[in-house]
């Protein structure tokens, strides 16, 4: 049960937690543009973009600092239960990991400072699939959250296999230039960080489509996620070995 | 069938409380009539020894008047009729038979309002103990004693006890009426909204009292006060219009209740 879709007596009440809502989804729409545009500008090579995409960071922050103001304002004065409890406690719980996507999706423009200094790397352009992948996860949870619709929510908690997946393959391919040609070792290390950190993004959206999956059904997702982000097998990191 | 669901992953239904103690009190099809109107329709539920057991539910739901049954204070009135079991300690409290002044000597009740006798601090606890035992001075000055500081009043009475129960603050005076309905060492405790006429402080220091009487009473508290069933209670019963709809862990009750009435009466929708 997700709460009853009667409206409370009180009526500020429900202004509150509908606002809430609307802080979420506001948030988590800034953090998907910034991922974009973090992927733009390693593709155009602008420095002063990325500086920029880096700098917007801030309002992500300032908007997590809101919701968790809200949330304890609500907490305080309302003392949700029951469903409304859950949905305080989601969305305390989304805005962390909507400011964890947002770091990650500064970190990836902040990389692509240094990447853009040296010769372009061909497998440059393997890092957009990541973050397209990446980028449609959260815009799904982000439907999920908003439509309170914990079978979406769980959707994006399986399909989030793909982009481990999608990095697992991304990882052995930049194994395979570093070994092909040393001086790729600078970008493609730079390359790596910034594909580790679009699989971190989708591991926030599947933290969101589990809060989200307890805010609808009042209990935790237990059921065992399928992971295919093989990089730390052994077998892999033999390709980096020579002899 | 959703994808969730086919991948063997449901939000599980919510079930009756697990026993969390053996039963005190076994009620079973209870109906309960006022001059005709049916004001308790077939409520069954198994209340824990020595557990808190809250019941919740707007005006009118029939929750003062399950209590009030408990103790067969409805006996005083005319055309009033209850039908169905009452079990306290395997016996039918319903029963005819079942001797009313047993039964008052087994459960105490407080009420929403203080009402101190007109008599000395001492008194108003003596004077249910002579109803029931002949004690020496000695024995009643011990039990007035131990009845007093189970209801963490002690202490503030100890040099007034002579002294009128009437010059007692509202917190005081309803612990005063606790410790009056403990001073018969009952097992059984009835609560009717005891702290709605008591400020937040004297609210706070019967919640407190209520927690520690649990390890002696078994406790069933009537209370508008949502936050105060959540923070005294182990179970919880919501009624709506004379039924039982809901009856459950606290915990549950108060983070994902099965029935949506419980929802929308605990979350304040209802209407």
């Amino acid at each position: 049960m997700s709460g009853s879709s009667k409206e409370h007596i009180i009526k500020s009440y429900d202004d509150e937690l509908t606002r809430l809502t609307g802080e979420i989804v506001r948030m988590g729409e800034l953090a998907v543009s910034q991922l974009e545009a973090a992927i733009d500008v390693i593709d155009r090579r602008d420095e002063r973009a990325a500086q920029h995409v880096v700098n917007n960071d801030d309002a992500i922050d300032l908007l997590e600092q809101e919701i968790s103001h809200d949330v304890v304002r609500l907490l305080a004065l309302r003392a949700p239960i029951a469903g409304d409890l859950r949905n305080v406690f989601a969305a305390l719980r989304i805005a962390a990991d909507i400011e964890r996507i947002g770091d990650y999706a500064a970190n990836v423009a902040k990389r692509s400072i240094p990447l853009s200094m040296v010769a372009p790397v061909s497998p440059t352009s393997g890092l957009g699939y990541l973050a397209e992948l990446a980028a449609q996860e959260v815009r799904d949870v982000l439907v999920a959250y908003r439509d309170r619709d914990a079978e979406r929510a769980y959707q994006v908690w399986k399909d989030d296999a793909e982009l481990d997946e999608a990095y697992t393959g991304y990882f052995r391919q930049l194994l395979t230039y570093m070994m092909e040609d040393p001086r790729n070792i600078t970008p493609c290390t730079h390359l790596l960080f910034m594909a580790k950190n679009i699989e971190r993004i989708g591991d926030h959206a599947t933290n969101i489509a589990e809060s989200i999956w307890y805010q609808v059904n009042g209990e935790p997702l237990t059921a065992q996620r399928a992971k295919r982000d093989f990089t730390s097998n052994p077998e892999l990191t033999k390709l980096g070995n020579k002899d | 069938m959703t994808e969730s669901a086919a991948a063997g992953i449901h939000p599980q239904s919510a079930a009756s409380p697990a026993p969390i103690a053996p039963t005190k009190i076994k009620v079973r099809d209870l109906h309960f009539y006022y001059n005709g109107f049916h004001a308790l329709k077939g409520i069954s539920m198994d209340i824990p020894e020595k557990k808190v057991t809250a019941i919740i539910g707007p005006s009118g739901c029939g929750k003062s008047t399950l209590l009030r049954i408990f103790n067969r204070i409805y006996a005083i009135y005319p055309k009033l009729e209850a039908k169905g079991e009452i079990v306290l300690d395997g016996e039918n409290i319903l029963d005819t038979g079942y001797s009313m002044n047993r039964l008052r000597s087994k459960v105490g009740m407080v009420f929403q309002k203080p009402v101190p006798f007109p008599m000395t601090i001492f008194e108003n606890v003596a004077y249910g103990i002579r109803h029931h035992e002949k004690l020496s001075r000695a024995d009643m000055d011990i039990r007035v004693e131990q009845a007093l500081r189970s209801a963490a009043l002690w202490d503030e009475v100890k040099d007034k006890l002579k002294q009128s129960a009437l010059g007692l603050s509202g917190g005081q005076q309803q612990r005063l009426c606790i410790a009056r309905g403990i001073a018969l060492k009952p097992e059984v405790l009835l609560l009717d909204e005891p702290t709605s006429a008591l400020d937040p402080i004297a609210t706070g220091r019967i919640e407190q009292l209520v927690e520690e009487l649990k390890n002696e009473y078994t406790i069933v508290i009537v209370t508008h006060n949502m936050q105060q069933a959540a923070r005294c209670s182990d179970l919880t019963a919501f009624m709506y219009l004379g039924e039982l709809i809901e009856f459950d862990r606290t915990e549950q009750i108060f983070t994902k209740p099965s029935k949506k009435q419980t929802e929308d009466y605990i979350t304040g929708r209802f209407g």
